[in-house]
C-alpha cells in the first residue's frame, strides 16, 4: 500500500473547509506552504479561505498538539494528528490541559514521514511503531495496514549495548554540545510550564550559561519531567540545531515506565499519567 | 588518608527521621558519612534534588521514607516509590553508578534497620570511591 | 597583490597561522560547522557552505566571564577577569558574516560606549574572508544578496580567499592583512590568469542571486511601523513559532546578553550569557510583570528590531541574509517571508 500524501492533503482541505463554513470549529490547526516545497510550516486555518494554503507532504512531521496548549480554554480546535500527534493529544486530555469535547481529531494515517534536515525516513526512529492515530474523529485516508510494525525501542540496541563508562562519555559528549536554545521544550507538545524550572531563579535549579553541569540539569530533569508522558514524536531531537539525540533518552525512559508500570504514555484517555497514579502493588524491586 | 565519602540522606519526619532518632537514642554506632535532611514525606522529594545533590558532591544519596501503606498522608511514599524509580533508572542511563542512590522504607522503630542501612551503604560508597562523574569542577 | 597556494598546502597555511596566534576555523562536528579554535592543522578543511553557530561567537563568546568573587568576602577583593589575548586568525569567514561584524560594531564600539571585551578581540583577529562556491546552487535560505552582500564579497575582510578548483587565491584588503601576509613566506605570487580570474569571480558575486532581488529599506521600515498595531497580522505570522531561541543564537547581528552571578559555594563569577528576545522571562520585569507576554509580541519585537527600529536608529538593516534563522528553525519560519507580506512589494521576486 502506498501512501497518496495528494489525497490525504485534499480530504484535510475539505474537512478543514466543512468545519470551519459550519463553524463547527474556530480554528484549523494544520500544514501550510513554508519557503520551499521540503520545509513546509504548520499553520492555522481561521477562515474558510484560508483552506487553500493547506499543505501535506512528507515532510510535515511538526507535531500540531503542541499548539493545543496555546489557545484559551473552550476554543474549538480542529487539529491534524499523525499517530505520535494523536497520542500527544491524549496525554494532554489525560493531563487535564484541554477537554475532548473541544476538539475535532483529523487522523492521518501514514508512514514514510522524512527529516527535512537529513531526508531520512523517520518511522522506526519517532513514531512509536504505529502508523495509525490512536484517536481521531475522522480519518483521512485508509488505515495502514501490512506495513512492517518495528518495535519503538529497536533504536534503542546500540545505546543499551553500552556500559555504563561509555553511556556518560556518550551523554557528556551531547549536552557539552547543548547551547540552551530550549528548542527542544518549545518543541515538545508536553511541555508547557510556565515558568520552566531552569527559568526559576528561586530556588536556581540551573546556570543559564551553556556548560556542562547547567546542561546535564537541564536535560536530566526534563526526562524526568517527561518520564511516563512522552508520547515518542521525536520533534525534540528535530527542532535540536546541534542534533542532540534526545529522543533515545526519552524512549529509554518510556522503555522503563512501560515495564514498571505497564502503561504507555498517551494510548488512552482513560488512563491516569503514570507518575501521577500508584497502585498499592508497585513493586518495591525497581527501586534495588 | 582513607576515604570518607559524603552521603546525603533524605529522611521522612514520620518514620525514617524518627527511626534515626531511635537510632541515637539507643546509643546504636553507625558511620558519620551521613548528613541527613528533614523533609516532611518521601514525595516531597524533588527529583532535582537529587541530581543537584550529585552535583554538589556528594559521593551518595539515602532516601528514607515510611514503608508503603504506612504513610502518614496516606499515599505519599506510593507517589514516590514510582517517581523515584523513574529517578533511579535517569541516574543509571546518564552512567552513573546505579550503587549511589537508594530507596529504603525504614519506619519509625526501625532504629536497627537505620544504623543497618547506613553502615551497609556506607561500606558500599567506600567501595564506590569518590564521585566524579556529576561533580561541577571548578 | 594576489597569492595563491594550492589545497593540499592548508595544513602548512594552517600550521604557519597556528605558530603566530590562535587559529580559529570551521570544524566539521556531528551536526555541521562551526568556528572553533584550530589543535591540530590537518582539521581545516574549506569544504563547507556555512557553520551552524555564526562567527559573531569569536568576538562575542556564549559565555563571557567578567569578574571573580568569592561570597562573604568584601567587593575589593573581587578580581576582573584579564583577556590575555594572542593574534588571531578568524579563518574561512563567508562575506555575509563579515558584513554582520561591520553591523555589531555599531552597537559594540560605534555609539561612543565601547564594550572593551569586543573592542579587544576585534582589534587582536585577522579575519579571513572567503567566498561562497558559485557553481553549487544557492541555498533556498540565503539572502544576502537582497541586502546588497555578494557572494564574493571582500569587503570587511582583512585578507579574502577565493578558491578556484585546487588553488587558493589570498588577496591582502587591509594593512593589518598586509602586515600578516608579509610575515608568510610560502603563498607564491598569482599568474595574470589568475589575478583576472579573482577579480571576475568578484564581480559575479554581485549576480549571483539568492532568492529576491532589491530591497528598500526606507519602505520597510515605513510599512513595520504601520503595521506594529496590527495584532491580526502578527498572530498569523506567529501561529508557527514555537518561541525557542534557535534564531537569535545562530544569527551573526543578535546581540541580546544577559549578565548573570553564578555562584557555586563560595566562588562566584559574573559573566555574560547570551540572552534571547524569544525566551519568555527576556522581558520578566522584578515586580513580576512582562509586557511580552504573548509570542506574537516577542516574534514582533524580533523581526521589527532588525528591520524597522535597526533601520530608524542606525540606517541599516541589522541582517545579512545568511539564512541561518530559517535554515535551523525548528517550523521553518523564514524571516523574509514575513518582510515581504508586511511591505507586499511587487519588486520582491523570487527567482
Amino acid at each position: 500500500m502506498v501512501i497518496s500524501f495528494k489525497q490525504i492533503e485534499e480530504k484535510l482541505k475539505t474537512e478543514a473547509k466543512r468545519l470551519l463554513g459550519e463553524s463547527q470549529v474556530s480554528i484549523v490547526l494544520a500544514y501550510g506552504k513554508g519557503y520551499d516545497e521540503n520545509h513546509p510550516m504548520p499553520y492555522v486555518a481561521r477562515n474558510p479561505s484560508d483552506v487553500d494554503n493547506i499543505v501535506f507532504n512528507e515532510y510535515c512531521n511538526y507535531n500540531l498538539a503542541r499548539y493545543l496548549v496555546r489557545y484559551p480554554a473552550g476554543t474549538k480546535i480542529a487539529v491534524a494528528v499523525k499517530a505520535a500527534d494523536s497520542r500527544a493529544v491524549i496525554q494532554l486530555i489525560q493531563e487535564e490541559k484541554v477537554k475532548r469535547e473541544d476538539l475535532v481529531l483529523l487522523g492521518i494515517p501514514v508512514y514514510g514521514m522524512k527529516n527535512p534536515k537529513t531526508h531520512e525516513i523517520i518511522d522506526g526512529k519517532t513514531t512509536g511503531g504505529l502508523y495509525n492515530p490512536v484517536l481521531y474523529d475522522i480519518l483521512l485516508g485508509d488505515e495502514v495496514h501490512g506495513q512492517a510494525i518495528q518495535s519503538p525501542y529497536d533504536v534503542l540496541a546500540a545505546y543499551e549495548s553500552m556500559d555504563k563508562e561509555a553511556r556518560f562519555a556518550f551523554w557528556k559528549k551531547e549536552f557539552d554540545k547543548c547551547i540552551r536554545c530550549y528548542a527542544c521544550r518549545k518543541a515538545c507538545p508536553m511541555c508547557y510550564c510556565d515558568p520552566c524550572f531552569i527559568d526559576q531563579t528561586k530556588p536556581k535549579w540551573g546556570d543559564k550559561s551553556p556548560q556542562s553541569h547547567g546542561n546535564l540539569m537541564y536535560h536530566l530533569t526534563r526526562f524526568h519531567h517527561l518520564a511516563g508522558r512522552c508520547i515518542d514524536c521525536g520533534e525534540c531531537s528535530r527542532a535540536c540545531p546541534v542534533d542532540i539525540p534526545l529522543y533515545l533518552f526519552h524512549k529509554k525512559v518510556a522503555k522503563a515506565c512501560e515495564e514498571m508500570f505497564g502503561q504507555a504514555a498517551g494510548m488512552s484517555i482513560e488512563d491516569k499519567p503514570a507518575l501521577v497514579n500508584f497502585r498499592v502493588d508497585d513493586s518495591d524491586k525497581f527501586l534495588e | 588518608m582513607s576515604f570518607e565519602p559524603k552521603i546525603l540522606g533524605i529522611a521522612c519526619n514520620w518514620c525514617t527521621y524518627t527511626g534515626a532518632d531511635l537510632a541515637g537514642t539507643t546509643r546504636l554506632q553507625y558511620p558519620q558519612n551521613l548528613r541527613v535532611v528533614r523533609v516532611m514525606c518521601s514525595s516531597r522529594i524533588n527529583p532535582s534534588f537529587i541530581f543537584r545533590a550529585f552535583q554538589l558532591g556528594a559521593d551518595g544519596v539515602l532516601v528514607g521514607g515510611c514503608h508503603p501503606g504506612d504513610c502518614h498522608y496516606n499515599t505519599g511514599n506510593l507517589y514516590a516509590r514510582r517517581r523515584l524509580a523513574v529517578t533511579k533508572k535517569i541516574l543509571e542511563f546518564s552512567g552513573l553508578e546505579s550503587g549511589r542512590f537508594r530507596v529504603e522504607w525504614i519506619s519509625a522503630s526501625e532504629g536497627n534497620k537505620f544504623a543497618e542501612v547506613v553502615t551497609e551503604f556506607t561500606e558500599q560508597i567506600k567501595k564506590l570511591g569518590p564521585q566524579i562523574k556529576f561533580k561541577i569542577s571548578q | 597583490m594576489l597569492k595563491k597556494t594550492t589545497i593540499d598546502k592548508l595544513p602548512e597555511l594552517a600550521a604557519a597561522l597556528m605558530e603566530k596566534g590562535t587559529l580559529v576555523a570551521p570544524i566539521k562536528e556531528d551536526a555541521g560547522f562551526n568556528f572553533r579554535e584550530i589543535t591540530d592543522a590537518k582539521q581545516v578543511d574549506l569544504i563547507f557552505h556555512n557553520t551552524i553557530i555564526s562567527p559573531k561567537s569569536a568576538f562575542f563568546p556564549q559565555m563571557e566571564d567578567f569578574v571573580r568573587y568569592q561570597t562573604g568576602k568584601s567587593i575589593l577583593e573581587a578580581a576582573p577577569v584579564e583577556l590575555n589575548l594572542k593574534p588571531t586568525f578568524l579563518f574561512g569567514v563567508r562575506p555575509c558574516d563579515v558584513k554582520s561584524f561591520q553591523i555589531m560594531d555599531i552597537h559594540f564600539s560605534g555609539t561612543g560606549v565601547v564594550d572593551p571585551y569586543w573592542q579587544k578581540r576585534r582589534e587582536a583577529t585577522t579575519i579571513f574572508g572567503f567566498a561562497f562556491d558559485m557553481n553549487e546552487a544557492a541555498d533556498a535560505a540565503e539572502f544576502y544578496h537582497t541586502l546588497g552582500i555578494g557572494a564574493a564579497d571582500p569587503e570587511g575582510s582583512d585578507i579574502f580567499m577565493v578558491r578556484k578548483d585546487d588553488i587558493l587565491m589570498l588577496k591582502v584588503i587591509t594593512p593589518k592583512g598586509e602586515k600578516l601576509m608579509a610575515g608568510l613566506s610560502f603563498p607564491t605570487d598569482a599568474s595574470a590568469d589568475e589575478i583576472k580570474y579573482f577579480d571576475d569571480y568578484i564581480a559575479k558575486g554581485h549576480d549571483y542571486k539568492t532568492r529576491y532581488t532589491c530591497v528598500d529599506t526606507e519602505a520597510i521600515a515605513r510599512e513595520f511601523e504601520s503595521i506594529f498595531d496590527n495584532s491580526d497580522f502578527w498572530t498569523k505570522i506567529s501561529d508557527a513559532c514555537l518561541s525557542c531561541g534557535v534564531c537569535t543564537f545562530v544569527c551573526p547581528t543578535c546581540y541580546c546578553f544577559d549578565i548573570c552571578d553564578e555562584t557555586l559555594f563560595s566562588q562566584g563569577t559574573r559573566r555574560r550569557v547570551w540572552d534571547a528576545c524569544m525566551f519568555t522571562d527576556f522581558t520578566l520585569e522584578a515586580s513580576g510583570h512582562n509586557p511580552r507576554t504573548k509570542v506574537y509580541q516577542r516574534l514582533r519585537q524580533k523581526v521589527c528590531h532588525k528591520y524597522s527600529y535597526h533601520i530608524r536608529k542606525y540606517g541599516v538593516i541589522s541582517c545579512v541574509g545568511c539564512g541561518r534563522c530559517t535554515r535551523y528553525c525548528p517550523v521553518n519560519i523564514d524571516i523574509f517571508s514575513i518582510v515581504e507580506e508586511a511591505v507586499k512589494a511587487k519588486w520582491y521576486k523570487r527567482l
